[in-house]
């Protein structure tokens, strides 16, 4: 048996026995990661995937709500059980190629209210195609994108005015989502707020740090509490505190029932999301 | 050696050695694997000690978190909590004194 095929049935042999689904990605990924390392025979290291199963699943003890037992370094609310609220984005079948290189090759998802969903996969898999084709800002060359309901999407960079001051951003993106002036404003100085960030003064765009532009971009598209948010390594330049803020508003959008895409290359998130998306290439995955 | 003694006396002992080798400092399953295999308590399948690790850090004894390293893939490291140390100290000590008395006993056997 073949690394893959082991860590596939261990995989399943985990579902089994009703591991919690973190859980078992990172048993898996770390056997993965071990497997890689010692380059030895998965039988060898870890004996038939169905005995290590139960190892781990006794170990753990029974399966605890709300999961992971990965240590995360930001505090996740308690959340109660999971609820799944309609389905917001829909994603089946994207398929993309630049010139005769396939970049997504039929990628589905699927986010409902209420749940994030994250986006992983090494540079130049296709997280940011992936992103902006759910944006609607690229064109897929086959699939089928459906949002039900409203969209704010934050780039990875750009997307900001050099000359505008920053709640000249806020009133700009806020007339788009029917706000008015001073609505705006609010709803910008609020969600800065979250941010640690105080907007008020006047610095135009291009006199901001790189961090500081990337809360603006965050800001914008947050305004007018869109049903999904799609979000491109929003927190590119944001210090650690402001890192840890970033994290803290997506729990809270959550719990408003928002849709949340984030691409993010840093896995200890990874145990506090709804659903991982990984856009590495079949070929190149070991786990 | 007797595999399956060895491997009975591992069990009593083997979170007390990650625990002991996460106190100089934090690593991840494989090294702390060739860790152990180096400092003469032979080798130890990742069957074996992953689980041990999940263990200790359900009681909270280790924390862990994924980590991508300066070079190579992104790895989960274990790090020795303050109960973690706490346990470790006690542990040794007792052990200690076990493993002496074994001793003392045994010895009797060899010069004999």
């Amino acid at each position: 048996m073949n690394s893959d095929g082991w860590l596939q049935a261990l995989a399943g042999e985990l579902h089994r026995r009703g591991l919690d689904p973190d859980l078992s990605r990172h048993v898996v990924a770390e056997a993965a990661t071990h497997l890689r390392d010692s380059g030895e025979p998965p039988l060898q290291v870890f004996g038939p995937p169905a005995t290590y199963a139960t190892a781990v699943a006794e170990s753990v003890g029974a399966p605890q709500p709300g999961g992971g037992v990965g240590v995360a370094r930001v505090a996740m609310p308690v959340r109660p059980p999971h609820t799944p609220g309609p389905v917001r984005l829909e994603v089946r079948g994207i398929t993309k190629r630049y010139r005769r290189r396939p970049v997504l090759t039929s990628v589905d998802l699927t986010v409902r209210a209420g749940e994030i969903a994250a986006v992983v996969g090494a540079n130049g898999a296709g997280k940011s195609t992936f992103l902006r084709i759910c944006a609607g800002l690229l064109s897929p060359d086959a699939g089928r994108v459906r949002v039900h309901g409203t969209l704010g999407y934050c780039p990875q960079s750009g997307g900001t005015a050099d000359f505008l001051y920053p709640e000249e951003h806020f009133v700009l993106v806020g007339a788009g989502r029917g706000l008015h002036r001073a609505e705006a404003r609010a709803a910008g100085r609020a969600h800065a707020g979250a941010l640690d960030w105080e907007p008020a003064g006047r610095t135009q765009a291009r006199h901001l740090s790189g961090g500081t532009r990337q809360k603006l971009n965050l800001v914008m598209a947050a305004l007018g509490e869109p049903d999904v948010l799609l979000l491109d390594e929003p927190y590119q330049g944001f210090d650690r505190g402001t890192y840890l803020d970033f994290w803290q508003q997506l729990w809270r959008w959550r719990a408003d029932g928002r849709a949340i895409v984030v691409v993010t290359h840093l896995l200890n998130q990874l145990d506090r999301v709804d659903t991982v998306l990984d856009l590495t290439p079949a070929r190149e995955m070991s786990a | 050696m007797d595999q399956e003694r060895r491997g009975q006396w591992l069990r009593g002992v083997l979170d007390l050695c990650v625990l002991a080798l996460l106190h100089r400092r934090e690593s991840y399953g494989y090294e702390l694997a060739q860790s152990l295999d180096a400092s003469g308590i032979g080798p130890i399948q990742g069957g074996t000690l992953y689980p041990v690790l999940l263990r200790l850090q359900r009681t909270g004894l280790v924390s862990a978190q994924w980590r991508e390293g300066a070079a190579g893939p992104a790895r989960k490291y274990y790090r020795i909590t303050p109960a973690g140390a706490d346990t470790l100290r006690r542990t040794a000590v007792d052990w200690d004194a076990f493993a002496s008395g074994v001793g003392t006993v045994l010895r009797e056997v060899q010069t004999r």
